[in-house]
């Protein structure tokens, strides 16, 4: 164990090394070793993918070399990521050094011959290197036809292929954050929201907290055995959102109204917070006598029509988080004085508008004017 | 030899000139034109590779000076790329093309470039630069998570063609996206939910307003291009499944009945029609019955001539009889497998009633059997027997009144009522309606009584609709299999068109 567990360390080194200058001094004995070795582990993989205790033990061993190098979100891999990627360990440390043009004449010839070598080499067992790489090219292919010929960025982000492939990268990643120790995948997110383009990430967050309770992500082809629940994931990034007041500060403005009552609606325990910042937000504005409307106080306030389509958005929703709305907006009202009339009270004139676009809804689908809840 | 080499020559020219127009094949011209041809050029590929793997790089160079040009533009297109081998044998010929040894600071930079080349085959690709920094923030690299961007990616194209489908390509959305026959079955194949939607359209179809209108149904089973892809046999037996349930899951509704009939019949058009290299052996697609009742079964009444017809039902009622009746034991499904499979062929089971009907001599068992097993496959064998009897009985004065001068409608509702007892169940009184309508449709005085007879008839809106359904297929039948009899065909059509205006 403690051998392949070294293997495991010196393999990890070999290819962080790959991608530097380095290699220039490598010759086709080099190449040829580091390939055998990747085989090697590739072999590993498979073997005990199944087996608890020494998946455990190698996935534990990745993650500490991780930790010392600053942890998941420090940006691209040098080393191996974990468990899985030992399972095309030998695909990445083939594109590291068919990338790497410090490669050498001989070296490079050799390396080519390997990965390469023609048609009528068979694996009975596994797929050759070969066709992995075939593989990969074809797919990366398909992945290019299909995205500058075949796609358009769907209106509904939850819907877009793009956004939920993201969504469910971002889940299993927490998946396996959270298995390594509890506390970590809060600072995780919180490093993640420090490194990343943040407007992309609150979105991928929002489709994250949306994708259906059991999907099979095709990633993972070697279960264990080991529980997998996506629910797991969304609950850690409601945990964390929480926490976060300025980033779910930045989640409720950022996102459009209906991504966020979907949201809402879907994960109950957001719904206080998010009716206490539109409160928060209401509050600011104040009510301009001479143009007859509520203007922001600062700049960076938000604007009426905003406000109200995040309310209008959230009485379209079924019924739990609908009510706990217009409650929340009945209480402010009588808070504010209980005013019927316009221009006092911001959630009065709120209410009047939700009621009379109701209204006016109903009419034009030619529903009857019956009981009307708003 | 010399001559390979000649052809390889003047391939050679002719797929530089395509490359060079398709570029990066950016537009839909483009695009077309390369999926057209990209089988052709696998093989071109091939050929290349054979003669390039003989030589050594020099020699190549020499032999085709532009064949780094060649393979580079084809390394752009990625819908070559991403065509089945194509990629592995462009990377193929391309390691021909490394010097082993190079001499000069040429030939090195020639080599460093093919690396390149290949590099550029596997290397990501540049997505928007928000989604590249996640996947790598997350610490993932392509090949972990191309995989499932496809699925998604694939997911979402195909629900927008369904609805495209639905809506009559609306084609403000963008330009119409129709796939080829193969591309549907290759997609019908690999994700089965696709092909349940499409079925399900088609049992939606069945439920609203197409209800009761066979035409209709055989025109939208064609469009659906079902019948085509159940060729394959994969498919085939996915549909038939999901006819299967439906047939179980509502009791043996007639509507799925005869919409099955349709489909069969669209897919034996489709079937003869596939190319040969596609036919396969009849038990791939009917894994449950002895290969002689397939086969008696598929044939066409149109392609037998009609004195024949009895025959061939006699024919498919012993054997039909010794397949139910040897496998009481439940072995390969039983009596419903063989009913099942029967019910397929419309042109057969709706023409048991018809030929007992117009044979004025005594009544064949087989056809006896095979009709009372056709509207009651459940039934024990005495049942069964007793089913017999009673229709024998209901033929004997059928054939009596056809040959009175007057009918009344009375008189045939007192036939029918012998039977129609408060013990006679379902089927049977199905049975006995249809022998009715038969007989109302081709007695010579049958048009006289024919509304009065109904009118009793239909005391229920679920009985008259099955007379609509009858009447639909009857002549949908009639009109199929040439069979003319214009005042039976005019009176069907009034019935039809009243009963129609009454639901």
């Amino acid at each position: 164990m403690e051998s392949l567990l070294q293997h495991l360390d010196r393999f990890s080194e070999l290819l962080a090394v790959s991608s530097t200058t380095y290699v220039s001094t490598w010759d086709p004995a080099t190449v040829r070793r580091a390939l055998q070795w990747a085989r090697y582990l590739r072999h590993i993989h498979r073997r005990f993918g199944r087996h608890g205790p020494i998946r455990t033990a190698l996935e534990r061993r990745l993650h500490n070399q991780w930790r010392q190098e600053g942890g998941f979100g420090r940006g691209p891999v040098p080393g191996l990521a974990n468990f899985q990627a030992l399972g095309h360990c030998d695909v990445l440390l083939s594109l590291r050094l068919l990338e790497n043009r410090a490669l050498g004449d001989a070296a490079r010839y050799h390396l080519v011959q390997q990965l390469f070598p023609g048609p009528g080499v068979r694996d009975a067992d596994e797929e050759t290197l070969q066709e992995s790489l075939a593989r990969l090219a074809r797919r990366r292919s398909a992945v290019h036809m299909l995205r500058f010929n075949g796609y358009r960025e769907n209106p509904n982000l939850q819907e877009d292929s793009l956004m939920k492939t993201q969504a469910e990268l971002l889940l299993e990643r927490l998946q396996e954050v959270g298995k390594a120790e509890a506390e970590r995948p809060a600072r995780f997110l919180s490093s993640l929201w420090e490194r990343l383009p943040q407007n992309n990430f609150l979105k991928v967050i929002a489709v994250a907290l949306l994708q259906p309770p059991l999907s099979r992500r095709p990633q993972e082809e070697l279960e264990p055995g080991i529980h997998k629940s996506p629910g797991e994931g969304s609950q850690v990034l409601v945990h964390w959102l929480l926490g976060n007041s300025e980033v779910f500060a930045a989640f409720c403005r950022a996102l459009p109204a209906g991504l966020l009552t979907l949201v809402t609606s879907r994960h109950p325990a957001l719904s206080p917070v998010y009716l206490g910042l539109l409160t928060d937000w209401g509050q600011r504005l104040h009510y301009d006598l001479q143009k007859g409307i509520w203007v922001e106080t600062e700049s960076q306030d938000v604007p009426w029509e905003e406000l109200h389509n995040r309310f209008q958005s959230l009485c379209q929703a079924p019924p739990p988080l609908k009510d706990k709305v217009l409650t929340a907006l009945e209480t402010c009202k009588a808070q504010d004085g209980d005013f019927e009339v316009p221009g006092l009270s911001i959630w009065t004139d709120l209410l009047l508008a939700l009621r009379s676009g109701a209204f006016r809804k109903r009419q034009v689908l030619g529903l009857s004017a019956g009981l009307s809840s708003v | 030899m010399a001559q390979d080499s000649v052809d390889l020559s003047c391939d050679y020219q002719f797929w530089m000139q395509k490359l060079s127009v398709w570029d990066q094949a950016s537009t839909l011209e483009t695009q077309q034109d390369t999926c057209l041809h990209v089988a052709q050029f696998q093989e071109f590929l091939r050929k290349m590779y054979e003669a390039l793997k003989e030589m050594d790089s020099n020699t190549v160079i020499e032999r085709f000076p532009t064949i780094g040009q060649l393979l580079a533009k084809a390394c752009w297109n990625p819908f070559i790329l991403a065509y089945d081998e194509s990629q592995k044998i462009l990377i193929w010929c391309l390691c021909c093309l490394i010097n082993k040894e190079p001499q000069n600071s040429g030939q090195s930079k020639l080599n460093s470039w093919i690396q390149g080349v290949l590099s550029h085959i596997l290397s990501a690709l540049r997505f928007d630069k928000e989604v590249a920094l996640f996947t790598q923030g997350l610490g993932y690299a392509p090949i972990d998570y191309y995989p499932g961007l496809l699925k998604n990616m694939v997911l979402s194209l195909a629900s927008e063609l369904r609805e495209n489908h639905l809506n009559g390509f609306n084609t403000q959305r963008r330009k119409k996206i129709s796939l080829p026959m193969s591309a549907v079955v290759c997609l019908w194949l690999r994700h089965l939910p696709s092909l349940e939607k499409a079925m399900l359209h088609l049992f939606e179809k069945l439920i609203s307003s197409e209800r009761n209108c066979l035409r209709r149904i055989e025109c939208f089973i064609k469009d659906s291009s079902l019948p085509q892809a159940a060729c394959h046999p994969a498919i085939f037996r996915v549909v038939d499944e999901m006819f299967r349930c439906a047939l179980l899951e509502t009791d043996g509704a007639l509507e799925i009945i005869a919409t099955i009939q349709v489909f069969t019949q669209c897919f034996v058009e489709a079937l003869e029609k596939a190319s040969k290299q596609l036919r396969f052996a009849l038990k791939t697609y009917f894994p449950y019955t002895s290969p002689s009742l397939a086969m008696v079964l598929l044939q066409d009444p149109q392609d037998i001539p009609r004195g024949h017809w009895l025959q061939t039902l006699k024919h498919i009622s012993e054997l039909l009889r010794e397949a139910v009746e040897d496998q009481t034991h439940g072995s390969c499904g039983g009596p419903f497998e063989s009913w099942f499979l029967f019910i397929h062929f419309g042109g057969w089971a709706e023409m048991v009633a018809e030929q007992l009907l117009m044979s004025a001599a005594e009544p064949p068992t087989a056809l006896l059997w095979l009709l009372a097993f056709y509207y009651g496959p459940r039934d024990g064998r005495q049942q069964r027997a007793q089913t017999m009897v009673q229709v024998k009985a209901v033929l004997g004065h059928l054939l009596a009144m056809s040959r009175s001068s007057s009918l009344s409608a009375q008189d045939l509702q007192t036939v029918a009522g012998q039977g129609t007892d408060t013990d006679l169940r379902a089927p049977a009184q199905q049975l006995i309606r249809h022998l009715l309508l038969n007989f109302l449709l081709w007695a010579p005085g049958g048009h006289t009584i024919a509304w009065d007879v109904i009118t009793l008839m239909a005391h229920t809106a679920e009985i008259t609709h099955e007379i609509i359904g009858f009447l639909d297929q009857t002549l949908y039948r009639w009109n199929r299999l040439g069979i003319e009899s214009p005042r039976s065909e005019k009176l069907a059509r009034e019935l039809l068109k009243e009963l129609r205006t009454q639901v």
